[in-house]
């Protein structure tokens, strides 16, 4: 994770994930951005707004995806700028906290990323992202496909272990 | 109408079947209560029960998912078994023909939440506490059901971080349709059941295909 900075929208990359906080302004080309980053989080002083942004077309699939139709063409038909808290509750973003909270948050989630096995973080991370292309059966494929392999890593027989033994898992990435 | 197995007891209550995991406190998934689930689905289906109840026995869990053990144990020779076994329970679930209403009356976790996320109609008591915890023991589930009933950016948040989702957060998202104190769980459970079985039973038996369905790509002359 890199250092908090003063910045209204970063992209932050924790554990190959891509987390984009926004604390303040987010239009144009930081929202097409933020629009593609694996999970959103923001600071209750967040507005978010789909004017300015290059590429319209790809930005109403992107939030069709992430919002559904109906919240989709809200904010970009109804040219509407939304709130943190309207972010919260249409699930542009996934959690808000305090301005003065957010850095603070954004560690707590980078701490609870890295406590994830990375491998299948990852696997999880991948077949969120190809799912969209994918029919449901396909979906369920690749799913299992993932599965097979990860229960075969080390990582996956440490977190057993360390269920059993009631401690902590320590991963390898292995 | 009644039955059982070791882990497993179904009955009839009027047009409404229902089904109980019964190997608490957690009602870990086991070749009993699968095959239990499929065994109650068809009698119910010969006796033509109009929908289900799914839920699980004791104050803990609805179902813990998978025995971490038996996961632990598993190889490149015996997944592929693994995966078949929790796909036919799964997939009779999401076949049958009649709605299935899952109680969520504790943990929903890991292939537990995948049980109740195949069931049509999930209801919550307000202990329930729903985790796609796949990612933490170093594996994956539950993406397919939760990326089709939420959309991308909840399922991510819920399926890359393994948190718990509290019953009132459960229904702020939509997975769970109502939440009540634990001893009003069976009763409400029941109440959306009989809504379910007082409609038309062809129109319900094709609105459940057509739901299941409405988000398949669908292939038109002109797109293939």
């Amino acid at each position: 994770m890199t250092a908090p900075g003063v910045e209204h929208v970063r992209i932050v990359e924790m554990s190959d994930i891509t987390v984009a906080v926004v604390a303040g302004f987010c239009a144009g080309a930081d929202f097409e951005t933020v629009l593609g980053a694996d999970l959103r989080i923001a600071g209750d002083g967040a507005t978010f707004s789909a004017a300015g942004v290059a590429d319209p077309v790809a930005c109403a699939r992107r939030l069709a995806r992430l919002l559904g139709e109906a919240r989709a063409k809200e904010i970009i038909l109804g040219a509407r700028t939304v709130d943190a808290a309207g972010a919260l509750r249409r699930g542009l973003v996934t959690r808000v906290v305090p301005a003065a909270a957010l850095d603070e948050m954004a560690r707590a989630l980078d701490d609870r990323l890295r406590a994830l096995p990375p491998l299948a973080l990852r696997a999880v991370r991948d077949a969120v992202r190809a799912a969209r292309e994918l029919t449901p059966l396909d979906a369920l494929a690749l799913e299992h496909e993932h599965f097979r392999r990860l229960v075969t890593t080390q990582d996956h027989k440490a977190a057993v272990a360390a269920f059993f033994e009631r401690r902590e898992p320590a991963f390898t990435g292995q | 109408m009644t039955g059982s197995n070791a882990h497993t007891r179904w009955w009839t209550d009027g047009a409404v079947g229902v089904i109980v995991l019964d190997n608490p406190p957690m009602n870990v998934l086991s070749d009993d209560n699968r095959r239990g689930i499929r065994e109650a689905l068809a009698e119910f289906h010969d006796r033509g029960a109009a929908a289900v109840v799914l839920t699980g026995a004791g104050e803990r869990a609805f179902c813990g998912g998978a025995d971490l053990k038996e996961e632990g144990e598993l190889t490149t020779e015996t997944v592929d078994r693994f995966l078949q076994r929790g796909d036919e329970t799964f997939r009779a679930l999401r076949e049958y023909e009649r709605p299935i209403v899952a109680a969520v009356n504790g943990w929903a976790m890991g292939g537990g939440l995948v049980l109740a996320l195949w069931c049509d109609l999930r209801v919550g008591s307000t202990r329930a506490k729903l985790g796609a915890v796949g990612v933490k023991v170093g594996l994956m589930a539950s993406n397919v059901q939760l990326s089709r009933l939420l959309f991308e950016g909840r399922a991510r948040d819920l399926l890359l971080t393994g948190r718990t989702v509290e019953a009132d957060e459960a229904h702020r998202l939509g997975l769970l349709s109502s939440v009540v104190p634990p001893e009003q769980l069976m009763p409400e459970a029941l109440a959306w059941a009989r809504d379910i079985a007082a409609q038309p039973p062809d129109v319900v038996t094709a609105l459940k295909r057509a739901v299941n369905t409405a988000l398949d790509p669908v292939v038109t002359a002109s797109a293939r």
